[in-house]
């Protein structure tokens, strides 16, 4: 037989390979697991610890700790403030839930299952108000309903001159504000699950003979609904934990939450950071409760999906005469959610300050507050700040849960753990994350506290659990073949990683990279607790100028930022495209 | 070239996946054998290519390419998978979609550690590979833009292209439509034969294996439970189960009586009707014996029968034309058999008929 292989030179193939061995064959597969897990365990494990231990001991004047008492959870007990903020933050996390989930689920349902019109606008308001600092919607209604806002001055103008019907500050006002929030994501989220359900089901159930009121009670809504439950339990989370709305819309009124009551033994003099840890540790020991069953719902829910996976669009129901009834809903969404809350915020930075919308005070239009945020050093300075943590965090995130991604998808030694140690971030509220670096930066022997380093380090652990979704689902999308027939066409475990996994990863990381980034970008907690004066980003400043009362120059700078954000996604979201179109070739 | 010796690899069950393993694999190949691995899903083959290849780290047992040891569980050497120089084509061809034909072909021997290339030899070699497989020109195309017969000649190009000591072909047919996959098969044999590289070749399809193949081995619950040329494995099974998985065959059950002679035996089948058939000496008395239906001959009652054969009566219960020829399904009263007759036959179903065959080859197996 004529052969050109069998006559290949014998050294080749006496030679030994270059490690063997039991230890050495142990140490080449698991010495990039053990890294990777003990990076992040060095990340996560820390501020749990410090925040136990604080809520543990006796706080000295000079800082340190000493002994073991359980003598600031007795405080807690004791306090009457334990009762009235837990009540508040339930009732306020509860009310808010309902409103986001009806307004948000009804508008879902509306766009996916009917023949409603305007359907374009519903996504225009849902995509452009996710790109929005929270910040900025609250203040914008803060002033929308606020003492000299236009619903109050319109009353007033109308019916009763010295009346004040609408009293922002309060609960209702909060869970008003919130739910208004949170409601673009839950008709995001709901509206692909509308999508995703299989219509056959609501086929058959009409050809059985149900009407279309029968068929949405017992079949729609019931398979909807471990969907429903999750997202319900979801946003009640975000809402527990959430602190923008508490803090600038409640705490003037003196309406206070489990977050803000942390806030404010944080930033008494002295800080009583037993008390707060107390308070940290039983926020998230609800948390980690609620989180449990969320999982366990979200699980149950994936088994209920029904996913044909065909690109088939079910028939929509036929609204009839209901039609334009309907579109009203998504007029006033696109009203609430977007329109007034943008008008609002024009017409505060246009004004020299804030003053009721009236025909009179267009003769003192003015740019004096976008010229000042534009021409001032400070505020550039708390821009670049601020990219400077956004980008050093995105980047960070997706670089760890790339490896840490790999290794859990394709079961190598350390994925296990790694997948496990980067999900305990969910637990921590914003503000409870931050009050345990705090703590662990005041103790810690190299001075970073007071430093952009200290807040990257907070969002790089708050993140991690997000990036690694990305990185993790990406990873599974690539086919364990391409990698092992890199191995076996001779190239190394590096080899492999550098010139075909990540190649074919990086849309799924550039997607994260880009989610993060803008999350980074609008958080406000964390850097409230941990920015020094020299480490400040814009979202602190916001707060601090409205806590001024310079609501026009927030509102300049607010839209400046939202306008700049919303062209980073935009540019980045093209280039993405078109980069993938020429690696992929479709 | 390959020796395989009490390859073992148990995989925990995890509750999801189909339960695979491999429970001591022999085999021993000379040089330039084409080796296919026969069996049903989770029966162990593609487990078997794995340890092979290095994907997998088996439990036990021995993997020796030539001089060189690839793994031995005793004395803990593990040769890494890029060390073993091997070629691989992967069930979904692996075609890396960020590359060119030509960068995918070139990746062994870019990554290479024992040799580099320069630009001319690198462009001569792909060329060379691209060549074999018959895609001259393809090299700058993009790999997406590729159909599923040409990406698979791609993959095949990548696993020859750094001359392997060992070719590893896993299912690699099973994507395509039937025309290309029999125009497939050939050019494949036609490749391993002029290259004269040993070959590993992973199936659950027995037309391939046996129409491809030097050597099978058939396997069956992590077990290889036959090994033997294309001809061995057809004509004399060694089980059940070999009979039932490479071919068609019918069954009739009966008691053995006493030996012949001249090697054959008497058995007395459940209706009472004796035949002759061919059994080991150590078998139990109650059997079963293994009759192909294409040695089945059918014809009309009353046709006087020829010598040294049997001859059972039925009536057919089934008719079926295939085009070249006529299937039939004939119910015997103890058993219903199936036979074969010409494109030309017609019988009708109700016809009572006579099938006469061999005392050769009615074979009595082991279970």
């Amino acid at each position: 037989m004529t052969s050109d292989f069998a006559d290949l030179p014998v050294a080749d193939t006496t030679e030994a390979p270059p490690l063997h061995g039991r230890a050495a064959d142990l140490f080449r597969r698991a010495w990039l697991g053990v890294l990777i897990a003990g990076i992040i365990a060095t990340l996560v494990l820390p501020p749990a610890w410090t925040l136990l231990r604080t809520s543990l001991g006796t706080m000295q004047s000079d800082m340190s700790l000493s002994g073991v008492t359980l003598q600031n959870y007795a405080d807690l007990l004791a306090s009457p403030r334990l009762g009235t903020t837990a009540l508040n933050s339930i009732v306020f996390a509860t009310c808010a839930t309902l409103v986001s989930l009806l307004f948000g689920g009804i508008l879902a349902w509306l766009v996916e299952r009917t023949d409603v019109p305007l359907k374009g606008l519903a996504y225009v308001t849902t995509i452009i108000s996710l790109g929005t600092p929270y910040i900025l919607y609250v203040t914008a209604w803060l002033y929308l309903l606020g003492r000299a806002g236009p619903f109050n001055d319109l009353y007033r103008s109308l019916i009763d001159p010295d009346a004040t019907p609408f009293n922002v500050n309060s609960l209702a006002g909060m869970v008003m504000i919130e739910g208004f929030l949170w409601s673009p994501l839950v008709f995001l989220l709901l509206s692909s699950s509308f999508r995703a359900a299989n219509a056959e089901m609501e086929e058959a159930a009409r050809m059985a003979g149900a009407t279309v009121a029968q068929t949405m009670m017992r079949i729609s809504l019931k398979l909807a609904w471990p969907a429903i439950l999750a997202l319900a339990l979801f946003v009640f989370i975000r809402n527990l934990e959430s602190f923008e709305v508490p803090a600038l819309v409640g705490m003037p009124g003196r309406v206070d939450v489990l977050t803000t009551e942390i806030y404010r033994s944080i930033k008494e003099m002295p800080p009583r950071l037993g008390y707060a840890s107390a308070f940290s540790v039983v926020l998230l020991l609800i948390v980690s409760v609620l989180l449990f069953f969320y999982g366990r719902i979200s699980r149950h829910a994936e088994r209920y999906a029904s996913i044909t996976g065909k690109g088939y669009r079910p028939r929509p129901f036929l609204l009839g005469k209901a039609r334009w009834p309907a579109a009203c809903f998504i007029l006033f969404n696109f009203l609430v959610v977007l329109l007034l809350p943008m008008l609002a915020l024009l017409w505060v930075a246009l004004q020299p300050f804030v003053r009721p919308m009236r025909w009179a005070a267009l003769n003192f239009l003015t740019t004096k507050q976008f010229a000042a945020v534009l021409t001032s050093p400070h505020y550039l300075q708390l821009g670049v700040n601020t990219l400077i943590v956004a980008v050093t965090t995105a980047s960070a995130v997706m670089l760890l849960t790339m490896f840490a991604g790999w290794l859990a998808a394709r079961r190598q030694i350390g994925g296990v753990i790694s997948d496990q140690l980067v999900t305990i971030p969910l637990v921590f509220p914003g503000l409870v994350l931050g009050v345990a670096l705090l703590e662990l930066a005041l103790r810690l022997p190299f001075p970073i506290y007071g430093t952009l380093w200290l807040i990257v380090l907070a969002f790089l652990i708050r993140y991690m659990p997000y990036g690694m979704r990305y990185s993790f689902s990406g990873i599974l999308q690539i086919h364990p073949e391409l990698e092992q027939a890199a191995g076996v066409a001779g190239a190394g475990r590096g080899t492999t990683l550098r010139k075909v996994v990540f190649p074919l990863l990086w849309p799924a990381m550039a997607s994260g990279w880009l989610f993060i980034f803008l999350l980074c970008a609008k958080e406000m907690s964390l850097p409230l607790l941990l920015a020094g004066p020299n480490s400040q980003t814009i979202s602190v400043a916001m707060f601090d100028l409205w806590s001024n009362g310079q609501g026009g120059e927030v509102a300049a700078l607010g839209l400046i930022w939202a306008a700049l954000m919303t062209a980073v996604a935009a540019t980045f979201h093209v280039v993405m495209r078109r980069q993938s179109a020429t690696t992929f070739g479709h | 070239m390959l020796d395989v010796e009490r390859l073992s690899k148990i995989y925990a069950n995890r509750g999801d996946g189909p339960a695979g393993g491999l429970q001591e694999a022999n085999f021993s190949l000379a040089g330039a054998t084409f080796f296919a691995l026969l069996g049903p899903s989770g029966c162990g083959k593609t487990t078997t290519l794995r340890c092979v290849a290095g994907l997998e780290r088996p439990d036990h047992g021995l993997i020796r390419v030539g001089e060189q040891i690839f793994f031995d569980a005793v004395r803990g050497v593990s040769v890494p998978m890029n060390l073993r120089r091997i070629g691989m084509v992967f069930q979904s061809y692996a075609i890396w979609p960020h590359m060119s034909v030509f960068e995918n072909v070139a990746f062994p021997l870019r990554v290479a550690r024992d040799e580099k290339f320069t630009a001319r030899e690198l462009a001569r070699l792909v060329d060379e590979a691209l060549a074999r497989v018959s895609l001259d020109g393809f090299g700058s195309r993009s790999a997406t833009r590729l159909s599923g017969g040409q990406q698979q000649r791609v993959a095949l190009a990548r696993a020859i292209v750094r001359k392997p000591r060992l070719l590893l072909l896993d299912e690699p047919l099973s994507n395509l439509d039937a025309a290309l996959r029999e125009e497939m098969r050939n050019e494949l044999r036609r490749l391993q034969q002029e290259i004269g590289v040993t070959t590993v070749y992973v199936t659950h399809d027995q037309a391939e294996a046996l129409e491809m193949s030097d050597r099978i081995a058939v396997m069956s619950q992590g077990r290889i439970v036959q090994i033997g040329t294309p001809q061995e494995i057809y004509f004399h099974p060694a089980s059940r189960f070999v009979a039932d998985f490479v071919g068609t065959t019918n069954w009739l059950t009966g008691r053995l009586g006493e030996a012949r002679p001249d090697g054959l035996r008497d058995m007395t089948l459940r209706n009472g009707q004796g035949i002759i058939c061919t059994a080991p000496a150590a078998t139990p008395a109650e059997a079963h014996v293994s009759i192909r239906p294409e040695n089945l001959a059918l014809h009309a009652q009353g046709t006087p029968r020829p010598p040294d054969t049997n001859r059972l009566e039925g009536n057919i219960v089934f008719a079926g034309f295939l085009g070249t020829i006529n299937r039939y399904q004939v119910d015997i009263g103890d058993a219903v058999l199936q036979a074969y007759a010409g494109a030309s036959a017609h019988h009708k179903v109700g016809d009572r008929v006579a099938l006469d065959f061999s005392f050769h080859d009615a074979v009595v197996l082991a279970e």
